[in-house]
Formats: structure tokens, C-alpha cells, sequence
């Protein structure tokens, strides 16, 4: 290994530095870390508390059905809120001029129209992934070009890219449902094992997949310190522009798919994918308060789909009307970055 | 300046000569050189603009130069990029710490160069914890649990860390770029410690600093640069501050403290037993007309915050102040502009300027009354002021029109007193009127607060730069504790008398002026 510090020979007088007494953390940290802890502690609690409510509420809501049954609704949402996680964590946490993609669940709504369509034109399943794939990835590489080869905030270039691609998606459809149904979608909503819906178990792995590339390899580490601190990127020799540029191109990647999902799902494209983006943004950011370092990461966004998933579902069997439910993101939102903000500005003091 | 007749080939490790680097029009360098030694400490010094950065950029790859020749280590380049400089051993110590908040100490130390598991593409978090663990304690003594995050550790420590981080490639040379900047005394002598070790087991150093007296201490050699070429290049023990100061700005000492022979007029400000609750008790101090009068004091010795209870951002608790020959009361800084003071306060950027505001309605804004007429301003007489002002102050803008913000320090610094010049204050309280900003500009101020003097004001000014008030005033007072324990006649007094005075290490010798 070539960290191996050649330079770190015995003859160094090593008691020169043992009169340094640079003493460890300072305690002013120490109430950042105990409020870190509450929160993170808070949230998961709040999680748990949520849950055995509708169990106790609603008795069918502690079923391995119901559950199954959440987390294939989750899939789509999920696969979307990882996307953006991977913008947010590349492109900053700060959510005006840091990395946030809202071009993505416009991207879900034409992926799938293009897929339905080239279904409904006679073209093969192969055709039609590759087709609404292709179409994710090129919005994304157009929001890649436009943040780091323009220098476009985020917030915009993705803004006017949502725009256009919601556009585009009428014109292809007409603002019409595009029936779609193939044996590859059939098996994709049908039932896995246990019952389960294998959209429940493609979140599942394709969670794991990618945490295991953004948590656990030398890319990811590099994607956290370009978003956090650029300069520090830069000075380490990272090539700050490409791995924004990567974000994007995979979060547009991952609209193309919750696109193909969808289309299984809702067997065809239908209209307002828009409506998406709210719960997807709502996921990203709860998914920080997981961490111990606030800091988005795949796992805290899964949680945070699971959360939000359970939250829709529990209102829907205790009947409780579902135009509460943008409320409560709205409000999740606001206390969520508020709390993440304080305690950030606590800890660069 | 002189080429390469002088230095001896082989023992250079850097060697930059005949360097000129144009940016549009501006020249940065025009025929600078730069030889470092082998295995020593190599300061860099020069004011603002006087092409210290623009060198450093130059080495490091990030700036080509137009003319002249790289040598490192014997070698001859055409031109270098930042990977290949980092190839050579050369890695810089940034000024500001170029460290993620959020990693731990071992992922900010391996960042760009991480182990991986052998035989996967997964990180070995392991090794890089036990790795950073075992390197800051057996070469820093620094233990930090293994959970810190870079965001919770003091700037020292930071640093520590970016220094570790250049140390694991193995370099041949560090810059350090202002280094002190954010570290406290004792951290800085920890740094300079450091330095001296790095030195000693061959790794050469190029030390930037503003501080003079760094420089004086940790190096071997010095290069002054001026106006984008170096002016000299000295051994350190062959020198003094005054000498390089007086190199850096081309000035006689005697030019650094412009100071006017001023017939002092009538008693202007008179203090009697003037106290805070504890604050400061008993102050009893007259200032003339023309008269400049220095105040220092250790923090917390009460003599800030004389001056803020003179403006009125607080209240004597005890005593009177007297204006000619009238018993004034400022209760308000609004009272206090009213009886003509005037506060240029230490932290200009917050307290002495509107920076998104323009030069023009910066130099107004404390007399807005007086350029308007019922009600509205009367832009043409707040330009035809400003102008004014901008010539008389040689304020440094592109236009009136351009925002403070864009300004160097030492022209926010004087615009922060045109603002009173266009009230006619006549009472100056100005809080370490010099602080932050380049020697030219120093001077400039002091001059300017001498040319206040010869129009009959008083001048009040509070620093802790023994040397700037010895040179800029006609007497010294020293807080201690509260009160004023010293009175020094600035032409009599040595620097040394001061500071004895000023840490109390005279407490015997009181004498209550």
C-alpha cells in the first residue's frame, strides 16, 4: 500500500510532540453531539412510534402483506429519492446552492411514456428498457452540462430541465394513458416469494447496491468531500466537475428506472408524474437525520421511504384523508431542515 | 535582480529566475526570482500585490509563467501542472484548511490516495483509523477518538491534520501559506516547534507570512519581494524586522510614522474620574486640539471600552466628561456624533462600513442630514462630497460607484473615516485604525491621522501595536487592570517600557499618570 509513510521512520524523536497537550474534542462539540444524537435518536423513535400506532390502530397494518405491500408502493419513490441522494451528496447539502435534481420525477413520467410507447409501437421489452434508460440518462447528462459546463445552480438548471422534459412527456403522450403490458412488467408487479411484490425486492437490492458503492468504496468517500468542501476535493487531485457530472448522469439513471417500475406498477404511463417530486425531495432530505454525521446516505433515505411509505399507508387504513398527507410532508420538510440547519451552524461555529 | 552568479547549483531544491507573469494588462511578476536552499527554512514576504501569491500559484502549477525558468531539484521544467508537482515532493500547506467537516480524521488524512480491502473495491476503514490513530500520536502526541469528526477539532489541530496529510507523501518541500493566521499564540509556537523538527529531518520549507516577527524567528533566509521582482534575499541572522519592513515598502523607517510637528491649541476632551462598573475606574485625561493620544491595554483592561462609553455605547457609571468647557453626557452614539466624536471601530467589515454599499454613500452615510433637502438626498452634493473625499483620502476605487466590498482593507479602513471627515467630527476614536491592512496603506492612515491633528482635531487612538503608537502619537496611556497606570511621552519611550508597563511586570513601579 502506498499510504505507507516512508516517512514515518523510528528515528523521529517521538516524545518532541507528547508536550504538544493539544487536548482532544472540545466540549462545546459535546452539545452539538448530544443534540445530533437526540435528533437522530428522536427520529428513529418517532419512526418506531409511528409504526406500532398503525399497528395498534389498525390492525391489518402489522401484516407481512401490508408491509410487502408498502415497500413495492416505496420501489418507485425509492429508486427516485436514492437518485437524489447521490445529487445531494456530490453537489452539497445546502438546499439553494447545493446539488438537488427536481427535473427527476418529470424524468420518471417520460422514461415511462417512452417505454410505454415503444411497448405500444411493437417494439420488445430489451428496446423499450433501453429506450427509457437512454431517455433518463440523457436528461441527466443535460443536467449535467448545464450545472457544470454553464455553472448553472442546480436549483435552476433542473427547475427549467423538469420543465421541458414535463413537456416533452405531453407531447409524446398527448396527456393521455399509454397502456402497456408485457410478460417482462407482468412478472416485475407480480408476487415474489413470501408474497412479497418483487418491486419490494428490487428496491431492496438495488438499495444495497448502491449504498455498497456510496458508502463503502473510495468513490463514495470522494463524492461526499466534492459536495461538502470542493476546494478540499480539489486539493486532494479529485476532479471535482466529473463527479458532479456522474451524480447526475446516475440520478438520471435512476429516473429512467423508477420509470420502467412505474410503467409495471400502474401497467402503462400515465399522466402526473410531477406529483412525485414533493414526497421524493421530502425522503432525501428526512434521510439525513439517520446519519450520525447529517449528512445524506443511502441507508437514512431508504428509512426515510419506509417512513414515508408507512405514514401514506397508516392514513389510508385508519381513513384519514389523503390530502393530509402533503400537509405532513410539508411539514417534515420544514422540521427537518430547520433542525439539520441549526445544528449545522452549531458545529461550524 | 541579481541572477544566477550568486547561488550555488547544487544546493538549490527550488529555482525560479527571470519569472514575468502578466495577467491582461497588470503585470504580476516582472523578473522575479526565488532560489531555495536545500534543508531550510525559506520566508516569502512581500506586501498585498507584491506577487507572493502569484509566485506560490506559479509552483504549485496553477499559474504558467510568461518568461523565465523552473528548476527543481536540478531539473529544468517548461512549465508545471499540479500532479506533477505533487509528483516532485513539493505539497502545499493551505491557509485555509482544506479538510472535510463531516470525515473522520482518517478519511480526511487518506482522502484521494484510500486503501482499499485487499482484493476488493471496498474502503479498509480499519486501516485507515488505526493508520491516522498511530501517526498523529507518535509524531504529534495528538490522540483524538477514533468517532471525531474534522468538523469538531480546533484549528490547531486541523492543521496538524493537513500537515499529516502532506507528510504521507513523502514530501521534499512544504509551503506553508500564512499558516498563522487562525492559531492563537501558544498554537503557533507549537506550529514554528514543528517546523523547525520538519527542517531538521531535511524536508525544506517555504514560509509565507505578513508577520515580520515570524519570519525573524523560524527562518534561515528571507526573500523580499516588491512590486512583482525580489528586492533581496538575506540571511536572517544578518537582519531585523525594521529592515525587512523598510525593504517591503521602500521606505526609510522614518516614512513608516509620518508624524507632524503639531502645536497643540486649547483642551478639547477632558475626562474627570470617568469609571464603568467593572469596566474601568478613575480615568482623568485631557486631549488639545492637535493632539494625538495613544491608549493601550491588555483585553479586558478597560480601555476598548473607554472608548465606547466616549461614543456612547455605554454609560459612566461615575465621573464627567467635559467638551470645551462643557459637562457633556453621550448617552447614544447619536448624542455623541452630535458633539462632534467620531468611532472608526476594529472590525471595520462589520462595524465601520456598509460593504454592499457604495463608496459614495458610504462617505455620506453618517451626515445624510446634510445633503438633504426636505427629505431627499441631494445626489449631485453627496458625489461632488464624495469625489472630494476619494481625492483628498487617495482611496483606492475603481469608481465612487463601486461597493466597499471590493475595496482592500486599508481603503475600507479610510473610508470608514471619510464617513466622519464629511460631518467635520473633530474628536477621533479610532479602535486599532490599522489592523488587517497592508504597510502602504499603515502609512497612509497614519499620515492621514496626522493631517487631522494639523486641522485641530483630537485624536484618540487605541492599538496594540507598540510600535504603530509610539511613532503615531504624542503620549501613550497604559490600562492595566482598569485603570491608567503609565503615562509615556512617545518620543522619550522605547517600545520595551510599554510592554513592560502594559503586562504589568512594572506593577512596583506604579506611577499614576
Amino acid at each position: 500500500m502506498s499510504v505507507d509513510a516512508a516517512y514515518l521512520s523510528p528515528s523521529l524523536p517521538a516524545s518532541a510532540g507528547k508536550d504538544t497537550d493539544v487536548t482532544s474534542v472540545p466540549a462545546r462539540a459535546l452539545g452539538r453531539k448530544l443534540a445530533v444524537f437526540a435528533l437522530r435518536q428522536g427520529s428513529l423513535a418517532v419512526f418506531i412510534g409511528v409504526l406500532v400506532y398503525f399497528s395498534i390502530a389498525a390492525p391489518f397494518f402489522f401484516t407481512v402483506g401490508n408491509i410487502g405491500n408498502v415497500l413495492g408502493q416505496s420501489a418507485i419513490a425509492g429508486v427516485l429519492a436514492i437518485g437524489l441522494t447521490i445529487v445531494i451528496i456530490a453537489g452539497g447539502s445546502n438546499v439553494v446552492t447545493g446539488g438537488i435534481d427536481l427535473s427527476l420525477a418529470a424524468n420518471m413520467g417520460l422514461s415511462a411514456a417512452v417505454y410505454a410507447s415503444l411497448v405500444q409501437a411493437g417494439q420488445g421489452d430489451a428496446v423499450a428498457i433501453i429506450g427509457a434508460l437512454g431517455t433518463g440518462l440523457l436528461i441527466g447528462a443535460v443536467n449535467a452540462a448545464a450545472i457544470t459546463l454553464a455553472g448553472i445552480v442546480p436549483l435552476l438548471a433542473t427547475l427549467a430541465v423538469m420543465n421541458v422534459v414535463a413537456g416533452l412527456e405531453l407531447v409524446l403522450t398527448q396527456n393521455t394513458v399509454v397502456p402497456a403490458s408485457t410478460e417482462f412488467l407482468s412478472t416485475l408487479s407480480a408476487s415474489g416469494p413470501f408474497g412479497i411484490p418483487v418491486l419490494a425486492y428490487l428496491l431492496l437490492v438495488f438499495t444495497a447496491l448502491v449504498a455498497a458503492v456510496v458508502q463503502y468504496t473510495p468513490v463514495g468517500l470522494r463524492l461526499y468531500a466534492v459536495g461538502e468542501f470542493p476546494e478540499a476535493a480539489r486539493a486532494a487531485g479529485l476532479r471535482v466537475k466529473l463527479f458532479v457530472s456522474g451524480a447526475f448522469l446516475a440520478s438520471g439513471l435512476c429516473g429512467g428506472l423508477s420509470g420502467i417500475l412505474s410503467v409495471s406498477y400502474l401497467s402503462g404511463s400515465t399522466t402526473g408524474a410531477g406529483d412525485m417530486l414533493l414526497p421524493v425531495v421530502v425522503t432525501a432530505l428526512l434521510g439525513t437525520v439517520f446519519s450520525r454525521r447529517l449528512v445524506p446516505t443511502i441507508g437514512g433515505t431508504l428509512l426515510a421511504t419506509l417512513f414515508v411509505s408507512f405514514l401514506i399507508n397508516g392514513f389510508q387504513l385508519l381513513n384519514i384523508s389523503s390530502t393530509l398527507v402533503s400537509g405532513v410532508q410539508g411539514l417534515l420538510i420544514l422540521l427537518v431542515v430547520s433542525a439539520t440547519t441549526l445544528l449545522k451552524r452549531k458545529g461550524n461555529q | 535582480m541579481t541572477t544566477s552568479v550568486k547561488w550555488q547549483e547544487t544546493d538549490d531544491i527550488i529555482r525560479l529566475s527571470g519569472i514575468i507573469k502578466r495577467f491582461g494588462g497588470a503585470q504580476a511578476l516582472s523578473d522575479a526570482s526565488l532560489a531555495v536552499r536545500r534543508g531550510t527554512v525559506h520566508g516569502l514576504v512581500g506586501q498585498n500585490g507584491a506577487g507572493k501569491s502569484t509566485l506560490i500559484k506559479l509552483l504549485a502549477g496553477l499559474h504558467e509563467a510568461d518568461e523565465g525558468a523552473i528548476e527543481i531539484d536540478g531539473v529544468a521544467y517548461a512549465g508545471l501542472s499540479p500532479q506533477q508537482v505533487g509528483h516532485l515532493g513539493i505539497h502545499f500547506i493551505h491557509q485555509d484548511r482544506l479538510l472535510v467537516p463531516t470525515f473522520t480524521v482518517g478519511e480526511a488524512l487518506f482522502l484521494g490516495r484510500e486503501p482499499r480491502i485487499a482484493g476488493t473495491p471496498f474502503l479498509d476503514r480499519k486501516l485507515m483509523r488505526q493508520k491516522s490513530a498511530e501517526i498523529l500520536d507518535r509524531y504529534f502526541g495528538l490522540r483524538l477518538p477514533n468517532s471525531a469528526l474534522i468538523g469538531e477539532l480546533t484549528a490547531a489541530e486541523k492543521q496538524i491534520v493537513q500537515i499529516t496529510r502532506a507528510l504521507l507523501d513523502n514530501p521534499k518541500v512544504l509551503v506553508f501559506d500564512e499558516p498563522t493566521a487562525a492559531l492563537v499564540r501558544r498554537e503557533a509556537e507549537l506550529l514554528f516547534a514543528l517546523i523547525r523538527r520538519l527542517r531538521d529531518e531535511g524536508i525544506t520549507i517555504l514560509y509565507i507570512s505578513h508577520y515580520l516577527s515570524e519570519i525573524v524567528d523560524l527562518c534561515d533566509t528571507v526573500t523580499v519581494l516588491r512590486n512583482g521582482r525580489d528586492v533581496a534575499t538575506l540571511a536572517v541572522g544578518e537582519t531585523s524586522v525594521r529592515e525587512i519592513g523598510a525593504l517591503m515598502v521602500n521606505r526609510d523607517i522614518a516614512e513608516l510614522y509620518p508624524k507632524p510637528k503639531v502645536a497643540h491649541g486649547s483642551p478639547f476632551l477632558e475626562l474627570q474620574g470617568l469609571g464603568l462598573a467593572n469596566r474601568y475606574a478613575d480615568v482623568s485625561l485631557t486631549l488639545h486640539r492637535g493632539e494625538v493620544l495613544g491608549l493601550t491595554g491588555l483585553v479586558g483592561s478597560g480601555a476598548k471600552e473607554l472608548l465606547r462609553t466616549l461614543f456612547g455605547l455605554e454609560t459612566a457609571t461615575s465621573g464627567a466628561v467635559v467638551i470645551e468647557g462643557d459637562t457633556v453626557f453621550s448617552a447614544s452614539p447619536a448624542a455623541a456624533t452630535a458633539k462632534r466624536l467620531a468611532l472608526v471601530p476594529e472590525d471595520r467589515r462589520r462595524d465601520g462600513v456598509a460593504l454592499d454599499l457604495s463608496v459614495t454613500e458610504n462617505t455620506t452615510l453618517a451626515s445624510l442630514d446634510r445633503f438633504s433637502r426636505a427629505g431627499l438626498l441631494d445626489k449631485g452634493a453627496e458625489k461632488r462630497k464624495a469625489s472630494e473625499l476619494i481625492e483628498r483620502l487617495q482611496i483606492k476605487t475603481d469608481s465612487a460607484d463601486a461597493l466597499v466590498r471590493t475595496l482592500s482593507g486599508g481603503n475600507q479602513q479610510k473610508v470608514a473615516i471619510a464617513k466622519w471627515l464629511s460631518r467635520q467630527s473633530e474628536i477621533y476614536l479610532l479602535d486599532e485604525p490599522s489592523v488587517g491592512v497592508d504597510i502602504a496603506a499603515k502609512v497612509e492612515i497614519y499620515t492621514l491621522i496626522g493631517e487631522l491633528a494639523e486641522r485641530g482635531a483630537g485624536i484618540i487612538v487605541l492599538s496594540s501595536d507598540i510600535d504603530e503608537l509610539l511613532g503615531i502619537t504624542d503620549r501613550v496611556l497604559v490600562f492595566f487592570r482598569g485603570r491608567i497606570t503609565r503615562e509615556f511621552i512617545s518620543a522619550e519611550t522605547s517600545p520595551g517600557q510599554v510592554l513592560a508597563e502594559l503586562t504589568g511586570a512594572n506593577e512596583t513601579l506604579r506611577h499614576v499618570g
